[in-house]
């Protein structure tokens, strides 16, 4: 499986650092990875624990807004840093914060690798196709050399103008490095709660009336697909990443078979949707209600041809898929969600490691500098102290 | 009266109700072709009776098969099981609408074409023509005379203002029209597609009728740029009739720039009689395709000359111009011929 991946960088095995691991993006990222066996390390970095099954990366509890992130890169000796904390999705966290964790993570993520004994040779960034943004007059194929016309819409838009704008300058003050900016598309699939897959949840979908745009959607598989074929091969420059083909807005919403609601008026569809927002359990970024309007579709012919990956779902694939398996849905709820179960995990470690090449020179190495106590990730030996503790009290074997 | 309830309830619920669905399903499905035969023994009677054509049966036909055909597509649609291209094209749904602008072509502006037989059957052109009538019924008239002649569909270019309009957007891109992006029509050639442009854009449609077939500017020849860069034949085509569908009296700017159009405009039936004044006037349309003109031979690199772009902008402007002014010769009067 993994003789596909010719790569010219087999003699140093890599160490890799992972940003946002919580959210889809990293979590199935570095689980992909893990199987890798040129990947020598992974330590992945997030505010909360992840949310799918990882066995031999290092989870470091920490903001990537903390200073500290420049210690643990030299320390660590990483020379891959995949940047996915990126925040599509507002859901969760309000817009502040997203502004926070978007723009200055990024920031900062970005000054602490960039400095001249900075280990770091690959940044592989993970950006969206909004950066376009959505207007009637756009041009029917962004390709990755065009640039917006409108000013930026809505904070997300000028966000990403930013987050954008730091990548291109670390890559000019760190010309050495092999720079890949993935602009994604919307992305729809099972496990990935996006704010798409919440409209599509609805009986009845909202649509802006007398407008029909087209979509482009990717599969979640490919999504992560793609990250990894970034990270594992050298590809610098910059991508759009979306399925092959077009979908209007009406086709999906009849393949997932709900009904299409044209009650968005066309001035001003986006109040009107934050109307909807509070009653409905959608929440429909702003963002994205003029991609409701004026849809958006990027050529891809770079990350067929350059980036060299063809991606196993079509956008009507994809959609395909995705209606299958919200039918099944609706019968069977949530079974593969995974919790992560910090103790449990950090035990397990500590016992499979402790014997094999990974564990071994673990105490060889600096030890990485934490944020203040609340935040802290529990080292390996206080966790067998504890786990042992537990153990003595409990009932005899 | 009283009587007849009680009987009429059970017969409803039982056996006999059941029975009374069959026969209401055999009847839907015999509706069709029962009312087929009724129209046409009634025309038949008519015209002996009258002597001449009262019921036209070709028309009904027409209307008869395009209900068909969106009662047939539009269950295709509800599982949203189609496929559109990446320009967002949906053939199936146009060749549905097809009989509408058939009839518009045929009995509504009785098109007579000349010439259609230069465009080619397989492989990429650009189709040039001149633009008049307010609202763009021209290119649907020049589709119209293409895919019957080749079953192609030509591929025209919107101005990007169209792009946000409500339902014109939508049923624009989906009858296979996109924006006019050199980009754009680029793709399209290179996928080997019919591309029609009118250099003209809205200085053509919006232009008042005293200046009717007097063409304007030809954009900034981008039109035979883009036909060097890929190297395919210029086809130019004058349509004539178009300008008198909605003879342009005045240009209210005030209310054009309030609603953020290029122009608005004032003719003897629109806004006065308000929707009605949609209504295109029937005058006599004639299109000529003009044998085409090729530019493989410039070779690459033709396109950034621009002494060479405007050379060829204005050859094409300048047979269209001639073919203009051939057919008005030959057209007999403005409704008439």
């Amino acid at each position: 499986m993994h003789a596909r991946y010719h790569h010219g960088v087999t003699a140093a095995r890599r160490r890799i650092l992972i940003t946002g691991v919580s959210r889809f993006w990293g979590g199935h990222l570095a689980q992909r990875l893990e199987s890798h066996p040129d990947v020598e390390e992974i330590v992945a970095i997030d505010t909360m624990g992840p949310t799918v099954e990882l066995h031999r990366t290092d989870v470091v509890r920490a903001d990537i807004r903390h200073s500290l992130i420049g210690k643990l890169v030299r320390s660590m000796d990483i020379d891959t840093v995949v940047h996915t904390a990126l925040i599509v999705d507002p859901q969760r966290s309000g817009g502040r914060s997203v502004h926070e964790t978007n723009v200055i993570g990024t920031m900062n993520l970005l000054a602490a690798c960039a400095g001249a004994d900075s280990p770091v040779r690959k940044l592989v960034v993970k950006a969206s196709t909004a950066v376009y943004g959505s207007e009637p007059s756009d041009p029917s194929f962004w390709s990755e050399r065009m640039t917006r016309k409108a000013p930026a819409r809505d904070a997300f838009t000028r966000d990403l103008d930013e987050v954008e704008s730091y990548v291109h300058e670390f890559s000019l003050r760190k010309p050495e490095a092999i720079v890949t900016l993935m602009r994604f598309a919307n992305i729809l699939g099972p496990t990935h709660d996006t704010p798409f897959t919440r409209l599509f949840d609805l009986p009845v979908v909202p649509t802006v009336l007398g407008f029909d745009p087209r979509l482009q959607f990717l599969h979640e598989q490919d999504a992560v697909r793609v990250l990894e074929h970034a990270v594992l091969n050298d590809r610098p420059g910059t991508f759009n990443v979306a399925g092959d083909g077009i979908a209007l807005v009406s086709q999906a919403i009849s393949m997932m078979g709900k009904v299409n609601a044209p009650i968005l008026p066309f001035i001003g569809a986006g109040p009107v949707m934050f109307a909807i927002n509070r009653v409905l359990p959608v929440n429909f970024p702003q963002h994205l209600v003029r991609l409701l309007q004026f849809g958006r579709v990027v050529d891809t012919t770079a990350l067929r041809e350059r980036f060299g990956i063809t991606l196993s779902h079509s956008t009507i694939d994809t959609l395909r898929e995705h209606a299958r398996e919200r039918r099944v849905r609706k019968i069977v709820r949530d079974q593969r969600r995974y919790r992560y179960e910090a103790d449990l995990e950090e035990f397990l470690r500590a016992r499979t490691t402790s014997g094999n090449g990974h564990g071994a020179n673990k105490s060889d190495q600096p030890s990485v500098v934490l944020p203040p106590s609340s935040e802290r990730r529990t080292s390996t030996r206080r966790v067998r102290t504890r786990v042992a503790s537990k153990r003595s009290n409990g009932v005899k074997p | 009266m009283s009587t007849q309830v009680p009987r009429k309830r059970p017969a409803a619920t039982t056996s006999n109700g059941h029975r009374r669905q069959v026969s209401l399903a055999t009847l839907r499905r015999d509706l069709p072709v029962t009312a087929m035969t009724a129209t046409g023994t009634l025309a038949m009677r008519l015209r002996d009776l009258t002597g001449r054509e009262v019921i036209d049966l070709e028309s009904l036909q027409e209307v008869m098969s395009l209900a068909y055909r969106i009662a047939d597509v539009r269950s295709k649609h509800q599982a949203g099981e189609y496929e559109v291209d990446e320009f967002g094209f949906d053939r199936e749904w146009t060749e549905m609408l097809l009989p509408i602008f058939r009839l518009l072509y045929k009995r509504y502006w009785r098109v007579e074409t000349t010439g259609v037989h230069v465009v080619p059957s397989t492989g990429p052109a650009l189709l040039v023509s001149n633009h008049a009538g307010v609202l763009p019924f021209d290119g649907a008239m020049i589709k119209v005379a293409i895919l019957d002649a080749t079953e192609r569909h030509a591929r025209a270019l919107v101005a990007s203002w169209f792009g946000g309009l409500p339902m014109l957007s939508w049923f624009l891109r989906r009858t296979g029209q996109t924006l006019g992006h050199p980009d754009d029509s680029l793709r399209l050639l290179d996928a080997g597609e019919l591309v029609l442009v009118f250099p003209e854009g809205v200085k053509g449609t919006g232009k008042p009728y005293g200046e009717r077939y007097r063409l304007r500017r030809f954009g900034r020849g981008g039109f035979a740029e883009v036909a060097l860069r890929a190297g395919v034949p210029i086809i130019p085509i004058s349509v004539v009739g178009s300008e008198e569908i909605y003879p342009m009296i005045a240009d209210a700017r005030p209310l054009a720039s309030l609603f953020g159009m290029p122009y608005f405009p004032i003719t003897p039936t629109w806004p006065l009689l308000g929707p009605l004044g949609l209504v295109p006037l029937p005058s006599k349309w004639r299109i000529r395709f003009h044998e085409p003109i090729r530019t493989d031979e410039y070779g690459p690199g033709s396109a950034d000359d621009p002494s060479l772009v405007m050379r060829l902008g204005d050859e094409v402007r300048d047979t269209i111009q001639a073919g203009l002014v051939e057919e008005l010769m030959v057209r007999k009067g403005v409704f008439r011929g």
